[in-house]
């Protein structure tokens, strides 16, 4: 999934500078499990926001909400109504779920108070580890399941290099080595064999920004910009 | 898993008395909830908070742990402390039917007092010149004084409830009499005629019967039976007789029973206290004769033993040429007793044998319209809290029937079940309360009441090992299967289940850290559900802004704690009891700033055995956390005060 991290208090602060009525929404997928953006943080945020306002001896009128999933388009309908009622939306969902909020809400501005890192895993009890970086041509089979893309900071495809001691990298102390980690996965499965084989250069082509997938129930409306934002092919 | 089965105690109490809410109201120290609760299905409290046979008790989940709660105790407990806030309310009569019932003991006064408080007008007849039956006829003071009886009696009396005592049915009055002028009678004319063994010498003079005798007793007589004193029988009738006649100045009494102390009725508590007193017992002994000229002087006894009868039972049969003789001044037979009906001879209600009234159902109808009956006369002899459970049966039955409503249904309850191992030994142990006693020399000098009730302290304490079954962790649709809950756990009850996390009712311990923690809002523990905490946190709030509007403090507390004497409390500190502080979240801290508190104290205790694990831990946390948030204001986190309060050690 997802993993985001709240920004500084400081810098929501000063984003919601000019603003009095806000709204701020949380997501209940992602940022949910990674402990960021769920229900609980939306109150936290706001309180401190009503918190900070009142010590500036500013107005303010602070709404709360949480929907579903804030990368869903159907799921951001169903706030609309509320959302009206805002200058501004200060989302705690990943980047993905502030651009589908303004995608969808447009005259209101949407504002991120996440900074979203990577697409990673539970590692035991409140940490999360990235996993995976996306590359659009998964390697792994040939690697015993670990990515050497996201967990090298090389992203060596042919490890390990030099920098590596007693199973951690030069980077940093407490990231393993990820090659070692590919060896000894290799070895439990009796497939150290494999490993001689040399993996190509990847073709990064396959991870052209902005991806795009098209699954084969795709909508009609999808594609049409007007057709998603009604206010604005009537302002035309 | 039903989140909405019962706790245990409750199950299997005969009125299905809310134990739970009443032990934790004992628990943080508000008596007035307490007794409030009790009350709700039983006029009884300070009887049953004495005598009654407490299956609760052997029901106890507690028990698993180490040992039950003592819910009779507690009970006992409020309904002492509460003796001078009597709340006699006395309520109107709404419907123009009258009900007579015939018999004022605890079946029939529970039923005239729920009649009462539904609307009607009830009369009582009672045959003796006092009511109570039973309970002051029977039971000896020392186990339960009279004026604790007439407490109870007189709060009854109070809500309305007519008595007119010195009336017995079949001569001052019959039930076609009560017929013309009370729509409905209800007879709960108990159960006391005494059985006797089949053994020769039965009719010498000094053999005589347990019933009569306590009667005499509780009378003010004082009959001193002779040195030796043999009494027959195993249940709560036979310790009675057998202690009373030590405290009459008896000084060799034997208690006869057939089986042995596994399958007395009087339970193995009462057993030791008589023996503490002095009384002995031989156990599968039975009598054959009673011996003597011109009045009992010896009991001629056999031995008995069990022998498989090759089925799965048990047969008990003597044993040949075993004996032996006994000797006795007075015997007391307290073999059991039946209803007297033959009394009631111009109505024909069908009398089962041993003489009880048969009835149709549960509820209590007899073959005649608008004649129920109830109690003992019923049942044979049972404990008090059957007889009050069968006049509530009753008073609901005749109300339905007069009202035309369907009779009630009466459906098994779901129960929660026993907890897992792994959570038991998870539990710190602390045994019972010790209830305080007369020391055993003083007590067989005098009928005072032998146990002398819990104090203040001892109830708390007590009430605290009660684990709230049932009262734990609730999991909405708002679940983000996050699995937070699973990890912080500190009795591992959460799981992951198909959709969303899955907490067992049954198991968990309530102690609200897996709410505090949850990132979709979406766990509500039940002993203090979000509402609770949020409307208590707000009307503090808002009478400290009343109160001091110049500035105010807001302090968190665990309720569990005894408040210190002097608490050194401002008039401008208002405070808010939390069920254990470990279920705080930020959020909670930091609305009081939110609103103007100048600063927030967290009382913390000094108990490291608190029976909510880990909350330590994660008050040192969350405190830490909404610090973080004050200094990122720019606010001064030494507003945010973590103290502790001299616990329970």
């Amino acid at each position: 999934m997802v993993v985001a991290e709240i920004k500084p208090l400081k810098e929501i602060k000063e984003m919601v500078k000019k603003f009095r009525k806000i709204l701020v929404l949380g997501c209940g997928d992602c940022v949910s499990v990674c402990l960021s953006g769920g229900k609980k943080q939306v109150e936290l945020l706001s309180m401190a926001l009503r918190m900070a306002k009142k010590l500036d001896a500013d107005e303010a009128n602070i709404g709360e909400q949480t929907i579903l999933r804030q990368c869903e388009p159907k799921f951001i309908e169903l706030i609309r109504d509320e959302a009206s009622r805002y200058d501004v939306i200060v989302s705690m969902a990943c980047g993905a779920g502030v651009q589908a909020l303004v995608d969808v809400i447009g005259n209101i501005p949407v504002l991120p108070a996440m900074n979203t890192k990577f697409i990673g895993a539970a590692n035991g009890a409140g940490d999360f580890l990235e996993m995976c970086s996306a590359c659009g041509e998964c390697l792994i089979s040939q690697t015993g399941g670990i990515c050497p893309v996201t967990r090298c900071p090389k992203g060596l495809l042919n490890g390990p290099c030099g920098g590596s001691r007693n199973g951690k990298c030069e980077a940093g102390p407490d990231i393993p080595c990820a090659w070692i980690l590919i060896y000894d996965r290799m070895k439990e499965l009796g497939r150290l064999e494999d490993l001689k084989n040399i993996i190509e250069v990847k073709d990064w082509s396959k991870n052209q920004r902005p991806g795009r997938y098209e699954t084969a129930i795709k909508e009609e409306t999808g594609t049409d910009p007007e057709k998603k934002r009604p206010d604005k092919a009537a302002a035309k | 898993m039903n989140i909405n089965a019962m706790p245990p105690c409750q199950a299997a109490c005969p009125i299905q008395t809310d134990v739970r809410g009443y032990i934790a109201a004992i628990a943080k120290g508000d008596v007035k909830e307490a007794i409030r609760i009790i009350r709700q299905v039983n006029p009884f409290p300070s009887v049953c908070g004495r005598i009654c046979t407490r299956t609760c008790e052997s029901a106890c989940r507690r028990g698993q742990v180490d040992e039950p709660i003592a819910i009779a105790s507690l009970k006992r407990f409020a309904s002492d402390q509460t003796r001078e806030l009597k709340e006699a309310s006395k309520t109107g009569t709404y419907y123009t039917e009258k009900i007579a019932v015939v018999g004022g003991g605890p079946s029939g006064l529970t039923a005239a007092h729920d009649l009462a408080l539904l609307g009607y007008s009830v009369t009582v007849f009672e045959a003796h010149d006092e009511l109570g039956g039973m309970m002051i006829r029977g039971v000896p003071e020392y186990r339960l004084p009279k004026h604790v009886v007439k407490d109870d009696i007189d709060l009854i009396l109070s809500i309305g409830v007519e008595a007119k005592t010195g009336m017995k049915l079949g001569m001052d009055f019959t039930i076609d009499d009560l017929l013309k002028e009370y729509r409905a009678v209800f007879l709960a004319l108990g159960s006391e005629r005494s059985l006797f063994p089949k053994c020769k010498g039965v009719e010498q003079p000094g053999v005589i019967t347990a019933v009569e005798f306590l009667q005499q007793v509780s009378q003010g007589q004082r009959p001193y039976l002779g040195k030796h004193v043999v009494i027959i029988g195993g249940g709560h009738t036979a310790l009675d007789a057998a202690r009373t006649c030590i405290r009459l100045g008896s000084t060799d009494v034997t208690v006869v029973y057939r089986r042995t102390l596994n399958e007395m009725p009087a339970g193995k508590i009462e057993v030791e206290e008589a023996e503490s007193e002095g009384v002995k017992f031989r156990y599968l002994t039975a009598p054959v004769e009673f011996l003597g000229k011109g009045k009992v002087e010896k009991v001629r006894c056999i031995e008995m033993r069990f022998v498989a009868d090759g089925s799965r039972r048990r047969r008990l049969v003597s044993v040949e040429d075993s004996e032996f003789e006994i000797m006795a001044d007075a015997v007391v037979l307290a073999i059991g007793y039946n209803p007297k009906t033959d009394d009631i001879k111009d109505i024909e209600i069908i009398s089962g044998k041993r003489g009880t009234i048969v009835v149709k159902d549960e509820s209590g109808a007899t073959n005649i319209k608008g004649v129920f009956a109830g109690g003992d006369v019923v049942s044979g002899p049972m404990s008090v809290i059957d007889a009050i459970a069968s006049g509530k049966r009753a008073a609901e039955a005749i109300h339905r029937s007069l009202r035309n409503l369907p009779q009630k249904e009466l459906d098994e309850p779901s129960v929660l079940k026993p907890l897992d191992e792994k959570i038991v030994s998870l539990i710190d142990k602390a045994g019972r309360q010790k209830m305080p006693a007369l020391p055993a020399d003083d007590r067989i000098k005098n009928f005072e009441e032998v146990n002398l009730g819990y104090g203040k302290e001892q109830a708390s304490i007590e009430a605290w090992r009660c684990l709230n079954c049932g009262s734990g962790a609730v999991v909405s649709d708002d679940c983000a299967a996050c699995l937070n809950c699973v990890i912080v756990c500190p009795y591992g009850v959460p799981t992951p289940g198909e959709q969303k996390a899955q907490i067992d009712i049954s198991q968990c311990q309530a102690c609200g850290i897996c709410a505090a923690e949850c990132p979709a809002s979406a766990i509500d523990v039940r002993l203090e559900t979000k509402e609770e905490g949020r409307n208590k946190l707000d009307e503090a709030i808002a009478a400290a802004k009343k109160a001091a509007p110049d500035g105010f403090n807001i302090e968190f507390f665990c309720e569990y704690q005894q408040p210190e004497e002097n608490s050194g409390e401002k008039a401008d500190t208002f405070r808010v009891g939390k069920p254990c502080l470990g279920r705080i979240d930020i959020a909670q801290l930091l609305r009081p700033f939110e609103e103007g508190s100048r600063t927030v104290r967290i009382n913390k205790c000094k108990r490291h055995d608190c029976r909510f694990k880990d909350c330590e831990q994660w008050i040192v946390k969350h405190v830490q956390a909404a610090k973080n948030i004050l200094r990122e204001l720019g606010m001064d986190t030494e507003r945010l005060k973590l103290t502790e309060e001299p616990g329970n050690n």
